[in-house]
């Protein structure tokens, strides 16, 4: 009986030690040995522009989170930008050589993030290698596998640690970051995740690993993507890590004034945006070594769409800024930019009433998911809406300007008042979103499809199909087609790109 | 949005809180706000910078900002 137990114990200390041995820990994010401004995955190095660039002709895109749907929804975008020619400066442009910036969370992050790593060749591969693919099952499946517990078992390894492994095996060709800075090409990507704790984005740029001296040079894609993505209760938050204080930071000039105005209320925006950059780079004198260490000396990053289910925030940002990495602002007062198109992608499905059907009162998960997602929803609503009235403030006021001379000149030449005006900025501000689709029925079975990494063939290519028609019938894409005489060739016959 | 012109005897480059951001005597949008302008290098102008906070301007009633040649004086 004895050696039974004994055996019994001996087995139970052997197992837990080797499961505890084997017990994994999240991949660290490498530290960054020594801060320099504007180096790394920016703005700055993929806008080292070509000569052929056309700056005048500024486009960025979003795309919002909803899984697969989101990502075919994006790609079939993609896929009509592609598609799209224009007449620009004398030349024949296709309109996706022109895309600078693509801004994505959750879903629609793998899209943005495939298209940064693999550029053309997206469009042969991304459709059999993550859309058509039941992911979510291989998930799934990579999680019940006995090989994964004592990964899983480890308090700093999540759900979503697996997910990235599987993510940088299968999608990404384990690429990191330094792949899209020895590419050195647009579009400028921006994955953006949530940093849990204060609820803010956190967008996969140097500008913000440089707050927590980290190289972003050295992090995975698919660990980006997966922190994107990382959609509450499904899947665990990601652990990065912080070493602010180790690599000589300095921060902006614009911060410390910022931080300044919070009182004053000048622009309680631009305050909370400097609070949150000193919040990541603080530090605090270590107890016994007097070393600078930081006060978060983790950040645990979770789905994009937490803070903002669009990806449309940064761009707002950098159209209402000059204090940003990528100020559309500072690109209009430094003046090559002529036009800008913002397209919008949103997969955003519409409110269920089936449980309106049933007097039953709604269960735990029914409620939880709900209290997650319809503020998301508003929230969402929130930005389209700032997108709009940033772009509306800006076109009143330089209407205003040739308005006041016009008048003014009416009146006799001695009253012209010759008031100098902003540079001219056309603005296509482009929505793709579900809401648009004129058949109610149609609308209903698109807004009905479920968010999840698991769609049917049919549902894949409906949706890509939706992007594309979408996008052709926006009236403001219309409009930028017949300013600069596009054109758009049927799908699959795609002009070859420059 | 805030309208700003940067009034200088000649056209050159202006810096808003270190970055380059239009030229002077033009119309210039910036975020409401305290920035921090100057002329960038070529010392040759005074103030060195202005700290200016930024509120209630529009298009058509730009706040002014001055700078003069050093020489002038």
């Amino acid at each position: 009986m004895k050696r039974a137990a004994l055996a019994a114990q001996v087995l139970l200390g052997g197992c837990a030690s080797v499961l505890l041995g084997a017990c994994a820990s999240f991949p660290p994010n490498p530290p960054l040995a020594q801060y320099v401004p504007k180096s790394g995955y920016g703005f700055e190095l993929v806008a080292a522009a070509p000569e052929d660039r056309r700056d005048e002709l500024m486009v960025v895109v979003s795309f919002s989170g909803g899984g697969t749907r989101a990502a075919a929804l994006a790609y079939g975008v993609l896929e009509a930008l592609r598609d799209t020619t224009l007449q620009w400066q004398g030349g024949t442009v296709r309109l996706l050589d022109e895309v600078d910036v693509i801004s994505s969370v959750s879903g629609g992050s793998f899209t943005a993030a495939y298209y940064a790593l693999r550029g053309e060749a997206a469009f042969t591969e991304f459709p059999e290698r993550f859309l058509y693919r039941d992911v979510q099952g291989a998930l799934i499946g990579e999680m019940l596998s006995p090989a994964s517990w004592p990964k899983l078992a480890g308090a700093s390894y999540g759900r979503s640690d697996l997910a990235a492994e599987f993510y940088h095996r299968e999608l990404f060709g384990q690429a990191t970051y330094a792949a899209l800075i020895a590419a050195k090409r647009r579009p400028f990507v921006i994955l953006n995740a949530t940093d849990m704790s204060t609820g803010t984005p956190f967008a996969f740029i140097q500008d913000q690993f440089d707050l927590m001296c980290s190289d972003l040079a050295g992090v995975p894609l698919a660990r980006a993507v997966a922190a994107s993505s990382a959609f509450p209760g499904a899947l665990t938050p990601l652990t990065f890590q912080n070493y602010a204080g180790r690599c000589g930071y300095v921060q902006p000039p614009w911060v410390r004034n910022a931080a300044n105005d919070h009182a004053s209320r000048e622009n309680p925006r631009r305050s909370a945006r400097a609070e949150n950059r000193l919040s990541l780079a603080a530090t605090v004198a270590d107890a016994q070594t007097g070393a600078a260490v930081p006060v978060r000396p983790y950040l645990h990053l979770t789905d994009g769409g937490v803070a903002d289910n669009l990806g449309l925030r940064e761009p707002i940002n950098a159209l209402t800024s000059n204090n940003h990495p990528w100020s559309l602002v500072r690109m209009m007062n430094n003046g090559p930019m002529k036009k800008l198109v913002i397209v919008a992608v949103n997969a955003a499905t519409g409110a269920s009433l089936a449980r309106d059907q049933s007097a039953e009162v709604p269960g735990l998960f029914d409620t939880v998911f709900t209290a997650a997602d319809v503020p998301l929803s508003n929230y969402s609503f929130d930005t389209v809406e700032l997108l709009g009235k940033a772009v509306d403030d800006q076109v009143r006021d330089a209407r205003l300007v040739d308005t006041c001379n016009r008048r003014s000149a009416e009146k006799g030449a001695q009253c012209a008042l010759n008031l100098p005006s902003a540079r001219r900025i056309d603005f296509y501000p482009v929505q793709v979103a579900f809401e648009y689709i004129a058949s109610p029925e149609e609308r209903d079975w698109f807004r009905k499809l479920e968010t999840n990494f698991a769609l049917k063939r049919g549902e894949v290519d409906r949706l890509t199909a939706m992007g594309r028609r979408l996008l052709l019938e926006d009236p403001h894409f219309q409009r930028l087609m017949k300013d600069l005489g596009g054109t758009i060739s049927a799908p699959g016959i795609a002009p070859a790109p420059r | 949005m805030e309208y700003v012109i940067v009034e200088f005897p000649t056209d050159r480059l202006v810096y808003i809180d270190g970055e380059k951001d239009g030229t002077t005597n033009t119309l210039l949008k910036v975020d409401a706000g305290t920035h921090d302008f100057d002329l960038g290098p070529v010392e040759n102008y005074r103030p060195g910078s202005r700290k200016v906070t930024l509120s209630g301007t529009s298009s058509i009633d730009p706040r002014i900002i001055t700078f003069y040649r050093k020489d002038d004086e």
